[in-house]
C-alpha cells in the first residue's frame, strides 16, 4: 500500500468513452480529478460498436428523446472532434419485404426531432451509393457518419491530461470507501504491480459501462441494469462509402457503417445475464444472422472477406418503478445517489450512447459540481478536442506515414512528425501506415502497457493482415522501450491470442489461410508458444 | 505436351520430388504458383521436433515409431534413410547443411527461442541442447531493420548463459535505403548488399564493433542466390561469423527456392513458373491430363501425378463457410463436418484444421468420391493427418513423402 494517500476532488471509474468525456469535463473546470479503469481505455462497449455517428433517425419514430439528443451531439462532435469523424451521411433503405408506408412515419418522426430526412429516388440513391441492395424500394438521406471511438476516447483522455487531470488504467475497484453514508474514495488493485491502492475524493461518479451494475452493488445501492449483448462483423474494405440502414424498426443487423477502410455490420441484440458480460466470444448463430441480414444491405458482403467477429454489452437501464426492465430507455440516465439511496458523494451516469458521452459527461459534472459548490460552466461543447484545433504546424513534406497518423491523432501527429531521425520514419505496420515514431508516441503518452494497448491507439495490427508481421516489429519497438524482453515476448503471445479470439468465429476461405500462416510464422518459425500464458488478462 | 510426371506445387516437397525424378531420367514438369511457403523459412529443417505429448524429440525415426498408423511418416518406409537422401539431395543443388536425422540439435528463432531441428544451412547458428558453443556475444544489426528484434535474441543468449552485446551497424548504402519506409526488409536489404565492393565495406564495419566478442551474430541479410557473398564476408571477417532467421521474408528460404529450381532446371526439368494447374481429365481410375491457367488449350499429359500444392495457407486446400475442399481435382478430403470444430479457443492449441488434408492409401495416392485414383500422389503440407506446428515436422514431411513417391514412382 502507498504511504499516502491521494486526494482528489472527484474520482471517475471507468476509461471508456463516458469516464474519458466526465474526466475532461471536470478537469476543465478546474476539479482535481482521477480517473482509475480495470483494464485499458475503450476496452467495453465503447471498442465494440459500429463506431457510428447516429444522426438519431433510427429512434425517431420510437424515441424522439434521444433522436433529438444525438443529432445534437451529432453537430457538436462534427466540430469538437472533426479529426474522429468521417462526414459520410448516410441511408434508410426499403427493401421489398418491408412496408414502404412505414417511410413517411420515419421522415415526420426525423423531422419533428430536428433531423434531416430527404426522400430521394431509389436510382438516384444507387448511384450515390453502389454496393446497396440494387432491389431496394425507397431510400431517405439523413446525416449520419462513422466516427472512430479509440480516438474519441484518447483525445477526451490526453485533453483531461493536459487539464491537470491523472488517468490510470489497469487499476481495478475493490472497494468503494464509505464513511457514514458518505462515498469518500476507492481502493484499487493495480494489476501490473499487484499493489492495492486507496484514492480519496469528496465525489465518485460510477461511469463503469455495464461493470457500473458491480460498481453500484459495492457501494451497497442497485441500479437496475440490463446487459444487452450485440455482435458485429469487420469486413476486409470499405464496401460502402455512405452508412446503410434499414428502413423499419430497429432489428437485427440492419446498419452496416464505413469505417476507415474496412466496413462494420451490426448488430444482433440479446439479453444475457450478468455474469458473462466479460464473455465477449462471438457464437455461429450470430454471425450466422449478422450475414444473412447484412447481405441484404449490401450483397456484396456474401463475396467480400471478413475480418473479425467481436461483441459488446449495452449497459441498458430500467427505470425505478419498473424492475421488470420492460420500459427500457435507451436515454440518458444521471443518478444522484445522495437524493436517490441517502448515499452522499456518489453519481452513477449510465444508460446513454457511446455518441451522446459528451452530453453524459456535462450532467454528471454538472451535478458533481453542484455537490461540490462549482459554479463554472461546461465548455466541451465548444471547444474542440487535441487533434481538432483549427490551426497547428505542419512538417514541409507529409509522408505516407504521417498522413495515416494525421487520419488518427489530428493536429497531434505533429508532436512526432517533426523529428529529425530518419529510423521514426519506418513503418511498423504495412497496412495502416504506422511508423516508430508514432508506436514510440503512443507509448510515452498514451497509456500504453501492452500490445493490445497499442492497438487501440495507432491501429497496429487492425489492417487486413491482423497483426501477422507488423505484431512481431512492433514489439521489437515496445522492447526498447521496456526494458523486460521475457514479458514483452509474453505479451506479444497474448495479442497473437486475442487477434484469434476475433478471427477464430469467422475463420473459413481466406481467413483460415491467414489463420495458418500467422500460426506457421509465430508458432512454427519463432516459438512464441514458448512464452505463451494461459488466461491473459487483456 | 506429354511427361512423364507432373506436378502441381513448386515448393520444398514438389521441387524434392521433380529433382528426384528428373535425376532418374524422367521427364517432368512443375507447375508452380510462384511464392510458396519457403519464403517463410528458417534456414533450418525441422523433421520431427517435439512428440505428441510436446516433449522435445532427440532422435525423430525412434519417435516416429509412436506416431499413429495413419500418419503420413507411417506411409515412407525407412525414415532414417530417406533423410539422408534428402540432405544429399539438397547437397547435390547447392545447399550444404549440418545435422542428421538420429540426433536433432536446436535452432535459434527470430524471437530468441530453440527449437529442436534436422539440419540447419551451412553458416547459421546451430545449438547442441541447451549449452551455447560461446559466452561472449556480438548480436548486430542494422539499424532500422525492424525484422530482427535483437533484445529478444538476446534474452535467449542471456538465458542460457551467454554475455551478448547488441551493436547497430551500417552502411551509406542502408541509409538511403530506409529513406523508403518500406525498404527496410530481409528480401530488399540482401539485394542493397548484393555485391562484393559492399559487402567487403561491411565486413570492415563490423570488424570495427566486434569489440571482444567470440562470435558475431548477424540476421540473416546476405546471399539471396546463392551463399558465395556470404562466404566472401566470413573470409573478411576476424572472427566466427554466424547467421540468424529473421522474421519474413526469409532470405534463405528464397535462396533455397532459387537452388532448388535451378538444380531441376539443370535435370532437364520444365518449371511453369506463375501458373497454375486448374483442372483434370479423368478416365476410370486414372487422371489423364490436367490443364493450366495460362497453356490454354495445351493440356499436360503424364503417366503420374503429384499433388504438392500446401494447406490453407498456399490454397492447397480451401475453406468456405460449409466445408473444406480440394480445388483442382476435388479429391477426397479429411475434415470434421462441423465448423465450429474446426478451431480451439486458445490459439497455441492444437488446432483441429492444422491435420484436415487430403485422404491417401499408404501408397500416399488420393482418390475422388471413394476411389483411388492410381496415379495420383499427394506429398507435403497438403496430406490429413499431421499437425506440423505441433509435431515440428514441416520440412521433413515435405521431403520425405515427396521422396517416397519419387520412389514409388520410379518403380
Amino acid at each position: 500500500m502507498e504511504p499516502k494517500i491521494k486526494e482528489y476532488d472527484v474520482i471517475v471509474i471507468g476509461g471508456g468513452i463516458t469516464g474519458a468525456g466526465t474526466a475532461r469535463d471536470c478537469s476543465m473546470r478546474g476539479l482535481k480529478t482521477l480517473l482509475v479503469e480495470r483494464l485499458d481505455f475503450s476496452y467495453g462497449a465503447t471498442g465494440r460498436n459500429h463506431g457510428l455517428l447516429h444522426s438519431g433517425a433510427r429512434y425517431a419514430v420510437t424515441d424522439k428523446e434521444s433522436a433529438t439528443e444525438c443529432i445534437q451531439e451529432n453537430m457538436i462532435l462534427r466540430k469538437i472532434a472533426r479529426h474522429c469523424v468521417e462526414e459520410t451521411d448516410g441511408f434508410f433503405i426499403t427493401l421489398p419485404e418491408d412496408d414502404l408506408a412505414y417511410q413517411r412515419t420515419f421522415v415526420d418522426a426525423c423531422h419533428a426531432a430536428g433531423i434531416r430526412a430527404d426522400i430521394i429516388d431509389p436510382e438516384e440513391a444507387k448511384r450515390l451509393e453502389p454496393s446497396v441492395n440494387p432491389t431496394l424500394t425507397g431510400a431517405v438521406r439523413i446525416p449520419d457518419a462513422s466516427i472512430d471511438p479509440f480516438r474519441l476516447t484518447m483525445a477526451n483522455i490526453y485533453d483531461a491530461q493536459l487539464h491537470g487531470a491523472e488517468t490510470l488504467t489497469y487499476h481495478e475497484v475493490t472497494d468503494i470507501i464509505i464513511n457514514q453514508n458518505r462515498v469518500e474514495g476507492v481502493r484499487c488493485l493495480d494489476h501490473i504491480t499487484g499493489q492495492t491502492k486507496e484514492f480519496r475524493a469528496k465525489v465518485t461518479i460510477n461511469a463503469a459501462g455495464i461493470w457500473g451494475a458491480l460498481i453500484a452493488q459495492k457501494a451497497g445501492v442497485t441500479v437496475n441494469m440490463f446487459p444487452a449483448r450485440g455482435a458485429l462483423l469487420i469486413f476486409g474494405h470499405r464496401v460502402n462509402h455512405m452508412v446503410i440502414n434499414r428502413c423499419r424498426k430497429p432489428a437485427n443487423a440492419d446498419i452496416l457503417v464505413p469505417d476507415d477502410t474496412v466496413c462494420v455490420i451490426g448488430t444482433t441484440s440479446d439479453r444475457v445475464p450478468m455474469d458473462t458480460v466479460d464473455d465477449m466470444r462471438v457464437t455461429p448463430e450470430e454471425v450466422e444472422v449478422l450475414l444473412r441480414e447484412g447481405e441484404k444491405l449490401a450483397p456484396a458482403l456474401a463475396s467480400t472477406r471478413i475480418l473479425r467477429a467481436y461483441a459488446g454489452v449495452r449497459p441498458l437501464v430500467a427505470a425505478d418503478n419498473d424492475p421488470s426492465g420492460r420500459s427500457i430507455s435507451r436515454g440518458i440516465v444521471c443518478l444522484d445517489h445522495e437524493t436517490r439511496d441517502g448515499l452522499a458523494g456518489f453519481i452513477t451516469i449510465t444508460g446513454g450512447k457511446m455518441m451522446t458521452y459528451r452530453l453524459m459527461a456535462e450532467d454528471a459534472t454538472n451535478m458533481a459540481c453542484g455537490k461540490l459548490g462549482v459554479d463554472k460552466k461546461s465548455e466541451t461543447a465548444s471547444t474542440p478536442l487535441p487533434g481538432s484545433e483549427p490551426d497547428a504546424p505542419k512538417p514541409a513534406k507529409k509522408t505516407v506515414a504521417f498522413k495515416a497518423a494525421e487520419g488518427r491523432h489530428g493536429t497531434l501527429t505533429t508532436a512526432f512528425s517533426l523529428t529529425t531521425d530518419i529510423v521514426d520514419d519506418a513503418l511498423v505496420c504495412e497496412c495502416e501506415h504506422v511508423s516508430v515514431g508514432e508506436v514510440n508516441f503512443a507509448i510515452n503518452n498514451l497509456n500504453v502497457h501492452n500490445l493490445v494497448n497499442l492497438r487501440r491507439r495507432t491501429r497496429v495490427g487492425m489492417g487486413t493482415c491482423q497483426g501477422e508481421l507488423c505484431a512481431a516489429r512492433a514489439a521489437g519497438v515496445m522492447c526498447r522501450q521496456h526494458e523486460d524482453a521475457a514479458n514483452v515476448k509474453t505479451d506479444l503471445a497474448a495479442f497473437i491470442n486475442e487477434r484469434w479470439k476475433g478471427a477464430q468465429p469467422v475463420a473459413w476461405g481466406d481467413n483460415m489461410a491467414e489463420a495458418q500462416l500467422t500460426a506457421t510464422i509465430y508458432e512454427g518459425l519463432c516459438g512464441l508458444n514458448q512464452y505463451a500464458r494461459k488466461e491473459e488478462v487483456q | 505436351m506429354k511427361f512423364d510426371t507432373v506436378i502441381m506445387g513448386g515448393g520444398l516437397s514438389g521441387l524434392t520430388c521433380g529433382i528426384a525424378l528428373a535425376k532418374a531420367g524422367q521427364r517432368v514438369a512443375l507447375v508452380s504458383a510462384g511464392q510458396s511457403s519457403l519464403h517463410f523459412a528458417s534456414g533450418s529443417f525441422d523433421l520431427m521436433g517435439y512428440d505428441a505429448q510436446g516433449a522435445p524429440v532427440s532422435n525423430p525415426p525412434e519417435a516416429i515409431k509412436a506416431l499413429p498408423e495413419q500418419h503420413p511418416y507411417k506411409k515412407v518406409g525407412d525414415i532414417a534413410a530417406l533423410a539422408e537422401q534428402a540432405q544429399q539431395l539438397l547437397l547435390e543443388a547447392g545447399i550444404g547443411t549440418t545435422g542428421t536425422a538420429t540426433a536433432n540439435h536446436n535452432r535459434l528463432t527470430p524471437l530468441g527461442a530453440f527449437k529442436p531441428t534436422w539440419l540447419t544451412t551451412e553458416g547459421y547458428v546451430t545449438i547442441d541442447g541447451d549449452k551455447l558453443p560461446w559466452t561472449k556475444v556480438a548480436l548486430m544489426n542494422i539499424i532500422g531493420y525492424l525484422d530482427f528484434p535483437t533484445k529478444f535474441i538476446a534474452d535467449g543468449l542471456r538465458n542460457a548463459g551467454a554475455d551478448v552485446e547488441i551493436k547497430p551497424i551500417t552502411l551509406p548504402e542502408l541509409n538511403e535505403a530506409r529513406k523508403s519506409p518500406t525498404e527496410m526488409r530481409a528480401t530488399n536489404i540482401a539485394k542493397v548488399l548484393g555485391n562484393q565492393e559492399v559487402v567487403t565495406r561491411l565486413a570492415a564495419e563490423i570488424n570495427a564493433k566486434a569489440g571482444d566478442a567470440q562470435v558475431v551474430l548477424l540476421p540473416a541479410v546476405l546471399g539471396i542466390k546463392d551463399d558465395k557473398l556470404a562466404q566472401l564476408l566470413k573470409q573478411q571477417i576476424t572472427k566466427p561469423l554466424h547467421f540468424v532467421a529473421t522474421i519474413p521474408p526469409s532470405v534463405p528460404g528464397t535462396r533455397m527456392q532459387a537452388l532448388l529450381r535451378k538444380r531441376f532446371e539443370a535435370l532437364g526439368g520444365m518449371f511453369l513458373n506463375g501458373d497454375k494447374v486448374v483442372a483434370g481429365t479423368i478416365a476410370g481410375d486414372k487422371l489423364h491430363n490436367v490443364t493450366t491457367e495460362k497453356l490454354e488449350g495445351t493440356k499436360l499429359v503424364a503417366d503420374n501425378f503429384v499433388m504438392a500444392t500446401g494447406s490453407f495457407m498456399s490454397r492447397g486446400l480451401v475453406s468456405d463457410y460449409k466445408k473444406v475442399y480440394e480445388p483442382i481435382l476435388g479429391v477426397d478430403v479429411d475434415y470434421i463436418a462441423e465448423r465450429p470444430q474446426w478451431t480451439q479457443n486458445d490459439v497455441f492449441d492444437a488446432q483441429p484444421y492444422m491435420e484436415f488434408g487430403v485422404r491417401t492409401d499408404n501408397q500416399l495416392r488420393v482418390a475422388k468420391d471413394g476411389t483411388t485414383l492410381a496415379n495420383v500422389y499427394a506429398v507435403g503440407q497438403i496430406l490429413s493427418g499431421n499437425n506440423k506446428l505441433k509435431l515440428c515436422n514441416g520440412e521433413g514431411l515435405d521431403m520425405l513423402t515427396a521422396l517416397a513417391v519419387a520412389n514409388t514412382i520410379k518403380k
